[in-house]
This record gives C-alpha cells, structure tokens and sequence, in this order.
C-alpha cells in the first residue's frame, strides 16, 4: 500500500512538472467546452437569403418583412445581381433567392392560388432542408393571416412542449457529452503516454528492479491520472453552467457512481494500448484511433447513432462512450434515475469487466 | 597565418551562468590539441563557439584564417565536426548520409563518390557503407561519423569525445588514423576523458569552471606538477580547484 | 537548384519512405477519415424516434400517425406505458419525441372543428427538436388538408440546386479534403524538423556551410509535395467511393490547393519552432487541427456561430479554403467568384510562411 502511494506520488510531480502536460490536462478542458459550446451549434438562424420582388404592392412589402423579421433569415450583406442571382450563391453569399412575380398580391386578396418559387442552394442540405421548411411555415402563417374574409382554412392545433431545454440551447446537448470525451482522453490516451514514455526511456525497467510489483506500479501511475480525470470533469460541468446555463438536475451521486465505472474502462484501455506498443509515439497514435475516434465519433457526441449504415451502429454497441454519453445527459439534463439507466449501466459494467480482464493479461504478459 | 585556431578572451555567458570564462589560446597548423577539463567545464561551449555553431558574448578569434565573429559561415566550408552524441542519421545507410553531406558540403556527385571511395578505403568502412548506423557497433559509428566530417578535406577537425564507450582496440585505431591526417597536414582538435589518449596529444589545455587553467605539453605539466602520470596530475589540480562545475 | 538543397531533398524522402508512421498517415489517413467522415458524419435529422400515444384509436387517428411515419422523418413507436412514464424513454435516450393523440380527434376533424394534438419533445437535443417540431407542423398541415381535400392557395416550389440528392456526403468530403491536407501537412512537417532537433542531427547540418533557406525550402518541399498527393488520393478516393459529383474546374482546384498549402507548412514550421519533442509537436498540431476544423464551417455553418465567434472565424485559413471547395466542386465556381477567399489565402500564406521561416534560424539553441 505505502509502495503505491509513492509511486502515484511520483507520477503526481511527473506531471506536475511538466508544465506542457498540466496545461493539457487543465486548459484543454476548458478551451474544449469553449470551443464545443460555442463552434458547433446546429440551430440554424441568420439564413442569408435574397428576395426579388416584381410585384412591389404592399402585401409583397409585407411579405418581404416577415421573412426579414424573422430570426431564420437575414438580408444579404451585397445586393444581388438581377442577371445572375447565382452568382452569389456560388460565391456563398446567399443561401436561397425568392422570387415573388407579378400579381402576388392580386391573387392572394382573390384567395386563387399561386406559386412563390425559390432557388436554393442545396449543397449543405441541412441548411437547404431547413432553409425551405422554414420558407414554408413561414409562407403558411403569413396566408393564413391573409386570408380572404369568409376564407378559411382547417388546420390541427399542435400543443408542443419542450423538455429538460425549454429555450432549446445547442450547447446543452453538446457540452455534458464533452465529458464523455474528456473522461476518455485523460484515463486512456495520457495514461498510455504515460506507461509507453517510461518503457521507452527505460525507467520501467528500473523501477521492476526495485522490489515492487508490476501491478503495484500500475496501481500508483494510475490513480493521479483517476483524480485529474474526475477533476476535469467537474471543471467541464461547472464551466458549461456558468458560461452556458447547462443545468444539472439529476443525482451527483449517481453520476459519480457511473463515471468511475467509465473512468475504470478508460483507464484498462489506455492499459491496453501501451502494452501493445513500444515507443510513445505510436502510443499516442493508436489511442487516438481506439480510444478518442471512436468516442467522438460514434458514441452519438455529436453525430446520430441511428442515421449511420447498420455495421456502424451495431459497432457502437461496445464503444463506453456510447453509454456513458446517454448516461451524463439523462442525469445532468434529464433528472434520470439508476431505474431508467440500469441497461446502460449494466453495458458500461460489462464493457469495463472485459477490457479490465484483457488489459490485465495483456500487461502481465509483457512485463514478464 | 600559421594558426589553424587563434581565440583571445573569449567569453560566453547564459544568463547569469558563465560557461566560458575569458580563454585565450593558440592552436597551429598540423596540430593535435587536446582539449581537456572535467565534466561541466564549459568544453562543449567553447567548441561550438569555435565551429561557428554559438555566438561569444565578448571576445574574438580566428579559426582556419576566418573571424568567428564575423566570418563564422565561411569557417563551416573548412572545418569538420564530430559531435559527443553520435548525429548522422539513424534511418540512412552509411553511403546515403555521405552522399548527403557531400552535397551540403557543395560537393558534386563525382566528388563525392572519389572521396567516399577514398574514405572508406582508408578507414576500413566498406563492409558497413550500406548498413542503417543503428545497427552498428559504436565502434563503428564513430568512424562512419569521422569519415562524415572528414569528406570535404577540411582543415582542422573539432572532435567532442569522438571515443567515448569505445573499446580499446578501436581506440587505438582511432588515433592512429588521427596522427597520419596530423601528418597530413590537418588540425586536430579533439576533447578526451582518457588520460592516455591526453598524452598522445602535442599540447593539451585543461579547463575548469569555464576558465584555461593550465596549457602546454603533457610531458612538461607532468614534470611541472610532480606527478607519476597525467591522471593523477589532472585529479590533484582539479581538486585544488574547488572540484568539478556543476553545469555543462 | 544548389546541390544542397536537392541533398536535403532527397534525404527527407528517404526518410519519410522508411518512417512507418509516415507512411500510415500519408496513405491510410485519407481512406480512413473519408470512410469515418463520409458514413458517420451527418447532421440531418431524420428517423426519429416517435412514441405514439393514441387515445383516440380511430381510422383517422392511425392514418395520421401512418402518415407522419410515411414521411421519413419520424419512425413510430406504438406504445403500451401509461403517460406517467413519458418521460422514461427520453431520459434514457430512446425516444426522441411523443406525440399524444387526445381522445376525439376524429369527432373534432369530423365536425370541421379544428383537433388538438399535443407534440412533448425531447428537448435536450436542440437541433433535432427545433427542426422535428417544423416537420411535424408541416405534417398536421399536410395531413389536415388531404383530409378535406383543401389547399393552401399560396404555394412556395423549390429549385435545389447543386445537391439535388440532398446528400449530406457531398457535402462533406470537400470539407474532409480540405482537413485532411491541413493536418497532415501540419503534423508531418512539424514533427519532421523537430525530429532533427530531438535526436540531435540538427547540429551536425549546422555546422555544414548549408544555408539557412536550403535547409528550409529542403525540409518543406517534400511535404509541399506530399500534401498535393494527399489531396488528389483524397478527391479521387471521394469522389469515386461515394460518387461525389464535381461541377468546375479541378486545374483551379489544385491550383488553390497549392495556394492554400503554404499557409498549413507555415505553421507546421511555427510548430516546430516552439517544441522540443516530436510527441509534443504532434499533439500541438492535432490541437491545431481539432480547433480549425470545428471553427471552419465544416461541420456546422459559420453563419451559426456567435457573432463574436464569427469573427474569429476570419482569422482561420481553413474557412476560406473549405468555401473555395466547395464552391469549385458542387457549385463550379469560377476564380472571379472567389476572389475574397484567394486573397486572404495569400495574405495568410505570406504572413505565416514568412513569420515562421524567419523563426527558423541557424543557430543551434
């Protein structure tokens, strides 16, 4: 016991002083959260669209305001070319052009039916999808409010009501998953840095010499390494609330509970990938591509799970940070207890059984 | 000029730390000059500032007819170099790290290959022109490492403890090749830990903490200082001095 | 072309040939974060997850429900739970909505009353919601209109141009292109000059007569023209594995690709500068990358970002070689349609090259 303590000690000072390592193991959660919270934000607002009126009544006028008024779309910073509309969609100027002919108005006090077109420009076809859904649900009230009177259309009330993120705040569905990642970062790719920097250098080998077990040097690199992860961790949750109001609802506890099972996957594969390797570099790569790709990628951080081809999402299945991700935003956002998240938790405990198992033999086998 | 090496109060200093302490020496053509001092004595320090490779923070001298202040480029066409830690690269064959640093030497293909012929000729390298250095012996790669710095004929070479983990055969070898290009012609500046090779020097200067404490023949010191042998010279001086400089 | 630099040339190559890792990053990185990115990279929202609740139990409350899922964007789930456990499906993550269906929805349709129904989203998952809660208004509007066989009297036709299969892969791999240049370029020529500093060769070329800019240009060259291979292995590889369609000139493509490539060698060689191990280079370069890219425009659009942000976004080279792309590949835009871009490309190239390879000085320490 007092042999781990001081080699977790020294692996404390380690990296204590390292000044480039404590700045990785500190600012770069924070830039992170930053960076996640603010960069990628999928509400889409602030369309630059064009709108071309030749009928010039007051009803066009109208109609012209209420797209501007809205915060989906923005009037484009240069005027466009009659000639060629196009030419500012290629040079990204605007999203989509309108196009309101002679005689809207005429028809519409009429209550006949006529055709607004709209070019868009559909290579992001999100921006374009949305573009031309918020077109038209635009449009729909604008008529709807214009109607002829003795007009009238049926339509179905649709009561909504918006759970857990009531304002509808990107940066709350990104920044709790962040967790995930970072969790992932510091016990697995740091820790494999860390074991593989000691095998190249030689210094593990010095250290077996001494009378302590290999395991008992494991234990002692790994437990600074388990208080870092944790204590980014926090500093992510209590950035994401002050800066972006990400409430946390659910048992602190509980996610404690969850985090050091995931922390204790992390950690066996970050085991894992040094035994595997022989010099730090190839270390830093190989965790990169097992451990922070995945995570990022398919652990549905950022990217549905359920809108890749099917090899994918069934790949998901043993990626922790799949799990843990749900986990994190059911506690922080949702308020959801162990009775909902058993399932999760049972996957999470049986991926941590068997990379542990696996890390552990893997990393026997080498030292001896 | 007769001299290969002329520097006078030369001065370097990294902060508040003086690595090189106001040295002054002489080194002529032909010469094989021992560059002795313990470990932290500022050697290295004043060799990279002979090459050209540091600035002196006061001070001046010539080295192979060039100022190293102002001339310190010139001085790199005609001088060699051999540094502590063995420098060619790993991942390229003996021919492959030839061939490249003849042509940033200027050299052409032709002359290149004359020399390298020549080179490996004389310092028995053919079998291993082909190998990666890291395979190699260190015996071995301290000669490739001298062929390197030998290729472009220069005038004096600067040679950092080019024996140290060596074993004694090759060693022998080393300065035997060493004493036939003094023959030659060529200077030979070179930084030992081996006392027996110290003495195997026309002149050796000994530094300590930055300064030149004592220079002259091997011979006339022993007889100066009353000591069975240069070993036991260098210790006992050394040791009056206050002991070794803690950095280097 | 000094004999030096054609040696320092020709040495690099060598070496780059014989690093394994090298030669993984320059081949296999590609293919891999094309397959990754092309698969996995998508923001569309469909296929939601629909919890039904109908209490109403008529033809016309199953059609509604038939129709919505009809769409694509939703995909039903009836449910058994009583509404007490709503919530349940959200907080683990399984369902993303629920739609509750009241009893006396079809007597409402039937008697030209307009019906209620109630939508309870998710919300957590802002985008998704934001963009669900449109397709299910338009639906009931749809639906509602079929139903009586009346239409809006205004309509709004679209004309999709240059993505008309509206695939989100298209979109995608010029941006993973423009990526994939940029921190291979970075990663590689950071770590290959700090490889010298570290294993100490450095010092043996300082002492040679080869000047500083030999040196420099010997260094860069080779990865210069490994960025190139790297784009066209890139481009062909996307274009003929997911059949990307490319609309302009692909002579202009490259020309601007080369226009570009200064910028990620400059800064590879600012990298360099300030590391001392290849291991820190390496992570100072994907550093680099995982903050350009997600500021670029890749993923999301600029025009989403804070306005502050959007700013900052100026300052970021990749933005403007992402837009040229994307513009040349699925829009064929011309040189005149670019300028903006090109030029701050140019004077980013010029100010980050020339910052840095000044840096880059001769002397050891």
């Amino acid at each position: 016991m007092r042999k781990i303590k001081f080699i977790a000690v020294k692996e404390f000072y380690h990296i204590l002083r390292d000044p480039k390592s404590l700045a990785i193991a500190i600012a770069m959660p924070i830039i992170m959260t930053l960076l996640y919270g603010y960069a990628i934000n999928l509400d889409i607002k602030n369309i630059n669209i064009a709108i071309v009126d030749y009928d010039k009544t007051i009803e066009s006028t109208e109609l012209i305001d209420a797209f501007y008024a809205s915060p989906y779309f923005s009037r484009p910073e240069n005027p466009v070319s009659l000639s060629d509309p196009q030419a500012a969609m290629r040079s990204d100027d605007v999203t989509a052009v309108l196009y309101i002919r002679p005689g809207f108005a005429e028809k519409l006090r009429n209550g006949q039916t006529y055709e607004l077109g709209m070019t868009v420009d559909g290579s992001d076809n999100n921006l374009g999808a949305a573009v031309m859904n918020y077109s038209k649900a635009l449009v729909n009230t604008f008529i709807l409010e214009h109607l002829p009177v003795g007009v009238e259309v049926p339509q179905v009330r649709l009561a909504i009501q918006n759970l857990y993120n009531p304002d509808l705040e990107s940066s709350h569905f990104f920044v709790p998953g962040l967790v995930a990642i970072i969790l992932m970062m510091i016990s697995a790719l740091l820790t494999s840095i860390t074991i593989a920097r000691e095998k190249e250098t030689g210094t593990m080998e010095q250290l077996l010499t001494a009378p302590v077990t290999p395991w008992q040097i494991l234990t002692g690199k790994i437990i600074p390494y388990i208080g870092l992860a944790l204590l980014d961790a926090v500093l992510v949750l209590v950035a994401a609330r002050l800066l972006f109001n990400v409430p946390f609802v659910g048992s602190q506890i509980l996610l404690l509970g969850f985090a050091l099972i995931y922390v204790a996957t992390a950690l066996s594969l970050g085991v894992l990938v040094s035994a595997m390797v022989k010099t730090q570099q190839v270390a830093m790569m190989l965790a990169m591509m097992l451990t922070m790709l995945p995570a990022v990628m398919l652990s549905g951080f950022i990217f549905a799970v359920k809108n890749m081809p099917v090899v994918l999402q069934l790949l998901s299945n043993v990626i922790p940070a799949k799990f843990f991700v749900t986990i994190i935003r059911g506690i922080a956002l949702k308020g959801a207890g162990l009775d909902v998240l058993a399932m999760q938790g049972l996957y999470l405990i049986i991926l941590m059984t068997v990379l542990m198992l696996i890390a552990g033999k893997k990393f026997t086998r080498r030292i001896a | 000029m007769n001299n290969a090496v002329e520097v006078v109060n030369l001065t370097r200093r990294f902060g508040d730390f003086t690595a090189v302490d106001n040295i002054s020496l002489t080194v002529a053509k032909g010469e094989i000059f021992g560059f002795l001092g313990a470990n932290g004595a500022g050697k290295t320090t004043a060799i990279r500032m002979l090459c050209g490779l540091l600035m002196p923070t006061s001070g001046n001298g010539r080295v192979a007819g060039c100022d190293i202040i102002k001339e310190s480029e010139r001085i790199k066409s005609r001088i060699g170099y051999m540094s502590q830690k063995f420098s060619l690269y790993g991942d390229l064959t003996g021919r492959e790290n030839m061939d490249f640093y003849g042509a940033a030497y200027g050299m052409s293909r032709k002359e290149v290959k004359q020399r390298r012929d020549e080179l490996a000729a004389r310092l028995h390298l053919e079998d291993i022109l082909d190998r990666q250095p890291v395979s190699l012996p260190i015996g071995w790669r301290q000669r490739l490492a001298l062929a390197v710095s030998l290729l472009h004929r220069p005038e004096i070479i600067f040679l950092d403890e080019p024996t140290g983990g060596v074993d004694p055969v090759f060693r022998r070898k080393f300065w035997s090749i060493l004493y036939d290009l003094a023959e030659e012609g060529v200077t030979v500046f070179v930084t030992t830990h081996y006392m027996d090779e110290a003495e195997y020097c026309g002149r050796i200067s000994i530094m300590h903490c930055g300064k030149i404490v004592e220079l002259g023949k091997p011979f006339d010191l022993i007889a100066k200082y009353k000591a069975p042998n240069l070993e036991t010279m260098f210790i006992d001086l050394i040791d009056s001095r206050g002991g070794e400089c803690a950095k280097d | 072309m000094s004999r030096a630099l054609i040696g320092v040339v020709k040495k690099e190559f060598i070496q780059i040939l014989r690093d394994r890792n090298m030669i993984r990053i320059i081949f296999l990185m590609p293919v891999i974060q094309l397959l990754l990115f092309g698969y996995v990279v998508n923001i569309d929202v469909k296929n939601l997850s629909l919890d039904v609740y109908d209490f109403d139990r008529t033809h016309e409350s199953r059609e509604l429900v038939r129709s919505v899922g009809a769409s694509g964007y939703f995909t039903p789930n009836d449910t058994i739970m009583a509404l007490q456990h709503l919530e349940d499906n959200f907080k683990r993550s399984s369902s993303d909505m629920a739609i509750v269906i009241p009893p006396g929805f079809a007597h409402d349709l039937m008697n030209r009353e307009n019906p209620s129904v109630s939508l309870i989203t998710d919300g957590s998952n802002a985008n998704q919601t934001a963009i669900g809660i449109g397709y299910m208004g338009r639906l009931m509007q749809i639906f509602i209109s079929a139903y009586y066989g009346v239409s809006i009297p205004l309509d709004l036709r679209f004309d999709v141009l240059y993505n008309p299969e509206a695939e989100s892969v298209y979109f995608m791999v010029p941006g993973i292109v423009a990526t994939l240049l940029t921190m291979v370029t970075v990663m590689l020529t950071s770590m290959a000059i700090v490889r010298e500093r570290e294993l100490g060769t450095l010092e043996q070329l300082m002492v040679t007569p080869i000047k500083g800019r030999e040196l420099l240009l010997g260094k860069l060259i080779p990865f210069a023209i490994l960025g190139f291979l790297e784009t066209i292995i890139a481009l062909t590889f996307g274009v003929l594995w997911f059949q990307v369609p490319f609309v302009g000139s692909s002579v202009l493509l490259f020309a601007l690709a080369g226009l570009y490539l200064v910028t990620p060698l400059g800064i590879g060689l600012f990298f360099s500068n300030v590391t001392s191990t290849q291991q820190q280079a390496m992570f100072f370069a994907w550093f680099f990358s995982v903050f350009a890219i997600l500021t670029s425009g890749f993923f999301t659009p600029i025009s989403n970002m804070p306005t502050w942000m959007q700013y900052l976004t100026y300052l970021n080279p990749m933005r403007y070689f992402i837009e040229i792309t994307r513009a040349i590949m699925m829009k064929g835009a011309g040189l005149q349609d670019l300028v903006f871009q090109v030029v701050m490309l140019a004077i980013y190239g010029v100010a980050v090259f020339g910052l840095s390879a000044m840096r880059f000085s001769k002397r050891v320490s």
